[in-house]
C-alpha cells in the first residue's frame, strides 16, 4: 500500500492531501483508537441485529417474556451467560440493551449538538445584544445541577410522552449548554479572519456564512466533543435507568439490566446476572473513550503523530 | 479583586431569582397536588376540602403563591413534608452532616490518590509507571460511578467483608461514644472512596502536565545549577506553582459531588442529601423536593462562582475583563 503511493506519485505530481485525508491517515495509524472503532462497530451492528440473532443466541429468544421453568440459571452450554430471575437469557437481553443504550445515547448527542451548535454559532456571530442574551440563558442552562433536574423533568413528563423520548429530550435540553459556549468561542475567533468579511461583502446573507464558511471550520471541534458527548450520554442513561428514573423498567436497557443489582442476593450470589452490562457498558465508554482521543489528535493539525 | 467579587456576587443574585421561578413552576406542574399529604384522606367532604386549600393559599393567584412561598423559603421556612408530617428543614439539616461527611471524605481521597499519581507520573514521564498510570486513569474515567459502586460492594463487602454495605452508622452503638464515630467512618469511606476515586482523572492529568511543563522553566534550570537535590527542586520549587491551578478545580467539585452523592448515596443507601432527594420524588413529597431542588441548585451556583473567584485570584488577567 505504502510503496504503491510511492510509485504513482513519482510518475505524476498529485495534489498534496486535504485535512481531512490527512487526519484519516493519522486516525488510521492509531492503533488504540482503531481497536476500540472496530469495538464500536462491533457493538453496534450485534445490537442492530438483536432481534435477528435472538433465536441463535439462546433457546429463549423472547425478551419480553417470563419464563418460571427457567429462572436464574447460571451461565452453561445453552444459555452461555445465564438467565435472570425472570427466566430470560442475559446475553439476548443484552444485545437488546444495546440497541436502547446506544439509541438514547445517539439521539441524545445529535440533540445537544444541533442544539448547543445553533445557539453557539447565533451568539457568537452576531455578537452584542443577541450574544448577550444567549449566553445569560446558556448560563441559566448550565447551573441547573444536571442529574436533579433531568430526574424531576423526567417524573412531569411520563406519562405524557413515549418513555424513550422523554429521557432522550430532557437530557438533551438540559446539557446542550458546554457545547454553545465552546462553538461560540470558536465561531468569536473564526469570524475575525477575511474570508469571512469577503464572503459578507459580496452579499451572503448571515445564515450563508454560517453554514456555508464558519461551521465547516469549526467542525473538526465539535465532533471532537460530539464523541465524547456521546460517551456521557451513555453514562447518564445507564445510571437514570440504574436509579429507576431512565427508560421504561419493561425496556431491556444496560442500566435496566444492571439495576437488578439493586437486590442483595443477585448482587452477592448472582454475579452473571449484573457483571455482562457493567463489563460491556464500561468497554464501550473506554472505546468511545479512545476514539474521541485519537480524532482530537488526528483532526489537530499541530500534533505530529 | 474586590470589585471583581462584587461584581461577581451580583451576577449570581438574577440567576438565583430565575432558578427560584424554574423550581417553583416545575414543583407546579408536578402531576398529583401538592396538597394531598396535608389533608386528612379519608374526609372526602368537598366543603373540607375547599377549606384546607383556602387555608393553605392553593386558591391564590399563581404569582402570589410563588411570592409566599419564596419569602417563606428565605427565612428558612421550607414547609411541613408530607412524608415525615414534620419541618422540611428540620429533615434536611438531619440529613446534611453526612452528606457533608462523604463530601469531605471523598474529596480527601480525590486529593492524596490524585497527589500521590500526579507527582509520580510528573517526574517519571513516558516511563512505565507513568503509562500505567495514565491507563489507570482512562479506566477510572470510564467506568460509570454507579458501575463502580456496585463492584465495590461486590468485593470489599461480599467477599471481602471490609466494609458494611449500608446505613451511616451500627444502629446498635451508642450515639455519642468513641465507637459511634468510629463506625461512622467505617461506613463512610467505601462510598467515599467510589466517589473520590472517580475524580481523581482529571487532577492526576493535570498536575503531571503541569509539572513537566515547569520542569522545563528557566527557574529549575537556576534551582539545578545552584545544586538543589532533584527532590527537593519537585517536591517544593515544582510543586508549589502546580497546585495554583488545581485550586480553581474545587468549585467544579462541588458540582459534580452533587451528582456525585445522589448515585452514591442511593447504592449505598446511605442517608444523605442525595437519597432524601429520590426518596422524595418516588414519594411524591413535594415540599422537601422544592426545598431540596432548590438547595442542590444553590449550591451548584455557589460551586461556579467559587470556582470563578478562584480564577480570579490564580490568574489576575481574568478580573480585568
Amino acid at each position: 500500500m505504502a510503496s504503491s503511493t510511492t510509485l504513482s506519485q513519482q510518475k505524476k505530481p498529485e495534489r498534496s492531501l486535504s485535512p481531512w485525508q490527512i487526519a484519516r491517515r493519522k486516525f488510521l495509524k492509531n492503533k488504540l483508537a482503531m481497536i476500540s472503532s472496530v469495538f464500536i462497530i462491533l457493538v453496534t451492528l450485534l445490537s442492530i441485529a438483536a432481534p435477528l440473532l435472538a433465536q441463535y443466541l439462546s433457546p429463549l429468544p423472547d425478551i419480553a417474556k417470563v419464563n418460571i421453568g427457567s429462572m436464574n440459571i447460571p451461565p452453561n452450554s445453552e444459555h452461555i451467560l445465564g438467565t435472570d430471575k425472570s427466566g430470560r437469557d442475559v446475553l439476548t437481553r443484552l444485545f437488546y440493551g444495546g440497541r436502547i443504550s446506544l439509541l438514547v445515547g445517539f439521539s441524545a448527542t445529535l440533540m445537544v449538538i444541533v442544539l448547543g451548535t445553533i445557539v453557539g454559532s447565533i451568539a457568537g456571530f452576531f455578537g452584542g445584544l443577541v450574544d448577550n442574551i444567549l449566553m445569560r440563558f446558556t448560563d441559566l442552562v448550565l447551573t441547573f445541577p444536571f442529574l436533579v433536574f433531568v430526574i424531576v423533568l423526567n417524573t412531569i413528563l411520563y406519562g405524557r410522552v413515549d418513555g424513550l423520548w422523554v429521557l432522550i429530550i430532557v437530557i438533551g435540553v438540559l446539557s446542550w449548554g458546554g457545547v454553545a459556549r465552546l462553538v461560540r468561542s470558536k465561531v468569536l475567533a473564526e469570524k475575525e479572519n477575511e474570508y469571512i468579511l469577503a464572503a459578507l461583502s459580496i452579499g451572503c446573507s448571515p445564515f450563508k456564512v454560517i453554514a456555508k464558511h464558519l461551521l465547516p471550520n469549526v467542525a473538526s471541534t465539535i465532533i471532537v466533543q460530539a464523541t465524547l458527548i456521546f460517551a456521557s450520554m451513555i453514562v447518564v442513561e445507564s445510571a437514570l435507568s440504574y436509579l429507576g428514573f431512565g427508560v421504561p423498567q419493561a425496556t431491556p436497557s444496560w442500566g435496566i439490566m444492571l439495576s437488578s443489582a439493586n437486590e442483595p442476593d443477585v448482587l452477592q450470589g448472582k454475579p452473571w446476572i449484573w457483571m455482562p452490562p457493567a463489563i460491556v457498558l464500561t468497554l464501550t465508554i473506554l472505546s468511545i473513550n479512545f476514539i474521541g482521543e485519537g480524532l482530537k489528535d488526528a483532526l489537530n493539525p499541530k500534533s505530529l503523530r | 479583586m474586590l470589585k471583581y467579587t462584587i461584581k461577581r456576587l451580583l451576577g449570581t443574585i438574577p440567576m438565583l431569582i430565575l432558578i427560584s421561578i424554574v423550581v417553583f413552576s416545575l414543583a407546579k406542574l408536578m402531576p398529583g397536588d401538592s396538597l394531598s399529604g396535608e389533608i386528612d384522606p379519608l374526609n372526602t367532604n368537598p366543603e373540607y376540602i375547599e377549606e384546607m386549600r383556602e387555608k393553605l393559599g392553593y386558591n391564590e393567584p399563581l404569582p402570589v403563591q410563588y411570592f409566599n412561598w419564596i419569602t417563606g423559603f428565605v427565612q428558612g421556612d421550607f414547609g411541613k413534608s408530607t412524608k415525615y408530617k414534620t419541618d422540611v428543614f428540620d429533615i434536611i439539616m438531619e440529613k446534611v452532616p453526612n452528606t457533608l461527611l462523604l463530601g469531605v471524605i471523598s474529596l480527601i481521597i480525590t486529593y492524596i490518590l490524585a497527589f500521590a499519581m500526579g507527582m509520580y507520573s510528573g517526574r517519571r514521564p513516558y516511563t512505565i509507571g507513568d503509562n500505567a498510570i495514565a491507563g489507570i486513569n482512562y479506566i477510572m474515567l470510564a467506568i460509570p460511578s454507579f458501575v463502580a459502586a456496585v463492584v465495590a460492594i461486590y468485593f470489599f463487602s461480599f467477599h471481602l467483608n471490609w466494609f458494611p454495605f449500608g446505613g451511616s452508622v451500627d444502629i446498635l452503638i451508642e450515639k455519642g461514644s468513641f465507637e459511634y464515630y468510629i463506625s461512622k467512618l467505617h461506613h463512610v469511606l467505601l462510598p467515599a472512596l467510589v466517589l473520590g476515586a472517580m475524580g481523581t482523572a482529571s487532577y492526576t492529568q493535570f498536575l503531571r502536565n503541569d509539572i513537566i511543563d515547569n520542569s522545563r522553566k528557566d527557574f529549575v534550570r537556576t534551582a539545578r545549577a545552584k545544586g538543589t537535590p532533584i527532590r527537593k527542586i519537585y517536591n517544593v520549587h515544582i510543586l508549589r506553582n502546580s497546585i495554583i491551578p488545581l485550586v480553581t478545580f474545587l468549585g467544579f467539585d462541588f458540582a459534580a459531588l452533587i451528582g456525585g452523592a445522589i448515585i452514591t448515596e442511593t447504592i449505598f443507601t446511605y442517608p444523605g442529601i442525595g437519597m432524601l432527594f429520590l426518596d422524595s420524588v418516588t414519594s411524591r413529597d413535594y415540599p422537601t423536593l422544592m426545598a431540596l431542588t432548590m438547595l442542590l441548585s444553590f449550591l451548584t451556583l455557589a460551586g461556579n462562582l467559587i470556582a470563578d473567584l478562584l480564577y480570579g485570584v490564580v490568574d489576575p488577567r481574568i478580573r480585568l475583563d
